[in-house]
Order: structure tokens, then C-alpha cells, then sequence
């Protein structure tokens, strides 16, 4: 039997017409995320959810559902109580918008550690994972871990204040007020755009030239052993 | 003469729209501004790949890889079913970063002419020709180990059809560039020394039901066919191709390809002899 070129034109299109029809229809095919988490195969937990698989997509309200936490108190948990929509903010957004504290990062596996506390569920942070002072003291007063638990995370606890955490009244109030929101990510670039000077720059970095403009700030403090947050305090002074 | 336009350049160039149109769909879609009726997947959801390096996570944990779907699985299997039958038809037919190098080539063979695709010598090209499959087992290796798509910082097709987002890692964008470059030398260049995909797709040519078939009987023995090749197989000394580069072009054959003797060059089961019977 041979294979011409038009029955292999036709093959590859018709296995994918087939494979993925069949697939819609059986329920298999997936082109997103189920934001759930999967759940301990094995042990007493077997059949919950496991706070390890928490991913940054995942909306607060994608972790209410799961680990059925309140979205006020997962956001309290990480210093958000002004927000139109709590239920909306993606685990991501606090890597974004706080990242590093006194080198230690805010992040996704921050929250993977609140979850896992608060319903003392075993879990192995990261090295550099921050637990924030408020979820601490949420975990103190309603988390179910024991305090001998509790205090194995003390070292890892930075300060957090509250924040107006609104990625749509950020663009806006940009927009408006033409001042930028300093976030993990905000390159030197940015700043430069923003209005800084390069001079300002520098005294901001207490006399260390600027990174290169596509480079991040946070990354930049990271390479050369600044606080973070302590250039993100002088930068903002300067732009208020 | 003209040429007659061939049916794969059609088939590659419908797929290379479709996924550059998911890939921006993608993005408007972030910003609720989606095109009705196109797919909002991401590109690593309609990624076969994704599929092969998220196996080792999904038997021992019954999870995917980071930002990998069901989808890609389900293409993964389809793409795997297609190359027990026909060897790495994917490649030759579908991948759009295949499609882009081919693109990308046309400008060196006006360029270079008759030394296109001639620049390496063999004795080392031959060696360089397994670069692919320590990629491939590096990959799966570290994507086990991590949990994390690590190949999308220095994938080139995913640059390509990401590149306005901002999500592409600086190490991806310069692969891009790289193999733009040397696509004006080289056919192909990516698939042949570091595509991981297409280093294990190449192994189904030694298994595959429809391998490349020479009638040394009826062949003149011209050598079209290895200087057509754009894997510079050297198919006239062969009677059998079961080369792992092989990508199913059709290039060679005859009548849909250069071969200009009829029923000398086919992808078939079975003798030349049977079917003169």
C-alpha cells in the first residue's frame, strides 16, 4: 500500500479532528487549568485537597472553594482588605505586587504555607518563603496548626502593612495621576519613563549605578544584596 | 517552469495561521477581548511536547506540569498514533516553527544557491545529529525534577508566537535569533540539532508501518533525491529510509516530489516487486 501526499495531507488533520472530537465529547479535553488542586493520594488525608498544588493562577476564590478558607480572611492573610472584588485576586498578584521583604519573598508558596497551617496540613516551604506578620497572627487566633508548629516558622515572618491591592484602579489611577506603582517587576526602564532621573537613581541605590533598563529592580537589589523594600520606600518618595 | 504548489506547503502554512491566530487570541482573551469562536487556549496547551515532559508528573503524582493541560496530552497520543504509520509527519506537515525555518530558508537558498544546506561537513554533521536527543533527555530529566515548563526559556517557537506578551525569557528570544541565522545557512536548523520533539518523533522512522521506499530498479541513480532532502539524508544509497531525520516531506518521491522517475521513490508497505506482480 502506498501513502501519497494527499492521503498524508489528510491523515494528521483527520487523527486531530477524531482524537479531539472525542475528547470534547467524553469531557477529556482540557485547554485550561481545573484551578483545583490535587488531592493526598494516600495517609489519613487521602482525598483532600493538598495546599503543595497551589498555583498562582488560582483565584482566592478558586482556594475558598477547595480548602473552603473565607476570601476575607486569605486576603487579611496577605495584607488586603480594600479590594471591589477579593474573590477575583490571583495568588500571583502578591508575588507581583510585594515580592521580597528583608530578602525573603512574598509569594505563591507563601500563601501554599498559610493554607497548609491554617488547616495543619503538612508542607515544606521553600527556603526564601516569607510567611507575612498578618497571616501569622490570623494563623495564631483560627488556624488549626498547633503553636509548637506555628513557632518552627517564626524566622520566616516579615512585616506586611495593609495595601490597596486593585490591578484595575492601579491603571487607572496611572492613568490619571501619571505616577507608577513600584511592584516586583518594575524594571529601571519604567522608572526612567516614570520621571526619575538616573542621578536619583543612584542615590536611590545609595551610589550603586542603575541596571540595565530591561532589568527588574527587585532583581537588581537581589544581585547586589539591597532590601528590597528599603529602595522601594525611597523610590516612592520621590515619585509622591 | 513554475513550480506546481505543493499540497504540504499548503497544509503548513493553514497550521502556522491557526496556531499564530490561538496564540494572539490568547492574548486579547487576557484582556476580554477575544475573538468569538477562535480557541483562547495558551500555546502550551495546544503543544504536544507538553505532553511528553508532563508524563513523568502524571504517573507519579496524577498531576500535569505547570501551565500543561489535558489538550496536550490528547495531541501528544494522536501525534504519537500518526508516527507509528507514517514517522515524524508532524514535523514535516504541522509544527509551525518547522514551517517558519522553511520560511526562513527560502532567503538562503536564494542567497547560497547550490551551497545551501551543504555547509557542515558530514563527519561532524552526522554526530551533531544526536545534539537533540540529550536536549530531549535533559528536558524530561528536568521537568520531572521540577515540576516547571523549563523548556519554554530557551524555546524558540514559543518566542516566536509569544514574543509581544512580555512572558518570554530574553534566553528564548536570542534562540530565536539564532536560529533565524542560521536557517539562511542550514535547513531546518532547530529540528536537526536541538528539537526535542522531533528527536523522539525520529525514532518512530525505525518502526514506522509506511517507510520511505527506493526501487533500485527503476532508480537512475541521479541523486535528486539527497540533494532535495532538507535533512540531507543521502537517500540514493539507501533502499529502505529509516533514518531518524527523516521528517516525511515528501521532497524526495516521485510524483509528489522531485524524484523524476514514477513509482521509484514511495512511501509504501510492502516490495517494489509485489505490486509488478
Amino acid at each position: 500500500m502506498i501513502v501519497d501526499a494527499k492521503k498524508a495531507a489528510l491523515i494528521l488533520p483527520l487523527f486531530f479532528l477524531l482524537g479531539i472530537g472525542y475528547t470534547m465529547i467524553t469531557g477529556y479535553w482540557r485547554t485550561d487549568s481545573s484551578k483545583q488542586p490535587s488531592r493526598y493520594s494516600e495517609g489519613e488525608l487521602a482525598g483532600e485537597y493538598n495546599p503543595a498544588d497551589i498555583r498562582g493562577s488560582y483565584s482566592l476564590a478558586d482556594l475558598e472553594a477547595s480548602f473552603v478558607i473565607p476570601v476575607e480572611t486569605l486576603a487579611k492573610a496577605f495584607g488586603v482588605e480594600d479590594h471591589n472584588d477579593l474573590s477575583a485576586i490571583k495568588v500571583k498578584e502578591f508575588e507581583e505586587s510585594i515580592g521580597d521583604i528583608d530578602g525573603k519573598e512574598v509569594g505563591t508558596d507563601s500563601m501554599r504555607l498559610f493554607v497548609a497551617l491554617y488547616l495543619n496540613r503538612p508542607y515544606t516551604p521553600e527556603e526564601g518563603t516569607a510567611l507575612p506578620q498578618p497571616a501569622y497572627n490570623i494563623l495564631k487566633k483560627e488556624g488549626a496548626a498547633p503553636a509548637a508548629q506555628l513557632a518552627l516558622f517564626e524566622n520566616r515572618l516579615v512585616p506586611l502593612d495593609t495595601f490597596i491591592l486593585n490591578e484595575v484602579d492601579i491603571h487607572e489611577d496611572e492613568e490619571e495621576s501619571g505616577l507608577l506603582e513600584i511592584k516586583g517587576k518594575t524594571t529601571f526602564g519604567e522608572l526612567l519613563e516614570s520621571g526619575i532621573s538616573e542621578d536619583q537613581l543612584v542615590d536611590v541605590l545609595g551610589g550603586l549605578p542603575m541596571g540595565a533598563t530591561a532589568l527588574s529592580v527587585r532583581d537588581y537589589c537581589k544581585e547586589q544584596g539591597l532590601e528590597f523594600s528599603a529602595v522601594k520606600a525611597k523610590l516612592l518618595e520621590y515619585l509622591d | 517552469m513554475k513550480k506546481k504548489p505543493r499540497i504540504r506547503t499548503t497544509v503548513q502554512i493553514l497550521f502556522f495561521m491557526l496556531i499564530a491566530l490561538i496564540a494572539v487570541n490568547h492574548t486579547l482573551a487576557e484582556s476580554g477581548r477575544g475573538i468569538p469562536f477562535v480557541a483562547e487556549a495558551s500555546l502550551h496547551a495546544v503543544c504536544p511536547f507538553g505532553g511528553v515532559v508532563s508524563l513523568y508528573q502524571l504517573i507519579t503524582t496524577g498531576t500535569f506540569v505547570k501551565k500543561v493541560h489535558e489538550s496536550s496530552l490528547v495531541l501528544m497520543i494522536i501525534v504519537f498514533v500518526s508516527a507509528v504509520l507514517m514517522g515524524p509527519l508532524f514535523c514535516g506537515w504541522i509544527c509551525p516553527f518547522g514551517t517558519f525555518q522553511e520560511f526562513m530558508s527560502r532567503i538562503g537558498k536564494k542567497i547560497f544557491k547550490k551551497k545551501f544546506n551543504r555547509f557542515i561537513p558530514y563527519k561532524y554533521d552526522r554526530y551533531l545529529r544526536f545534539l537533540r536527543y540529550i536536549v530531549l533527555i535533559r528536558i524530561i530529566q528536568m521537568t520531572a525534577r521540577s515540576g516547571v515548563l523549563l523548556f519554554a526559556k530557551v524555546d524558540p517557537y514559543y518566542a516566536l508566537f509569544q514574543f509581544w506578551t512580555g512572558e518570554v525569557a530574553i534566553s528564548a528570544i536570542i534562540m530565536l535569533v539564532v536560529v533565524m541565522i542560521a536557517s539562511l545557512f542550514v535547513e531546518r536548523p532547530f529540528c536537526k540539532y536541538f528539537c526535542p520533539f522531533g528527536a523522539l518523533l525520529g525514532l518512530f522512522n525505525l518502526i514506522r508501518i509506511f517507510p520511505l521506499k527506493r526501487n533500485p530498479k527503476t532508480c537512475i541513480s541521479c541523486a535528486k533525491c539527497d540533494r532535495t532532502c532538507p535533512m540531507n539524508i543521502p537517500v540514493s544509497s539507501l533502499e529502505t529510509v529509516r533514518n531518524h531525520q527523516c521528517i516525511s516531506c515528501y521532497q524526495c518521491t516521485s510524483g509528489d516530489g522531485d524524484c523524476p522517475v514514477p513509482h521509484t521513490l514511495e512511501f509504501k508497505t510492502g516490495s517494489f516487486e509485489e505490486l509488478e506482480k
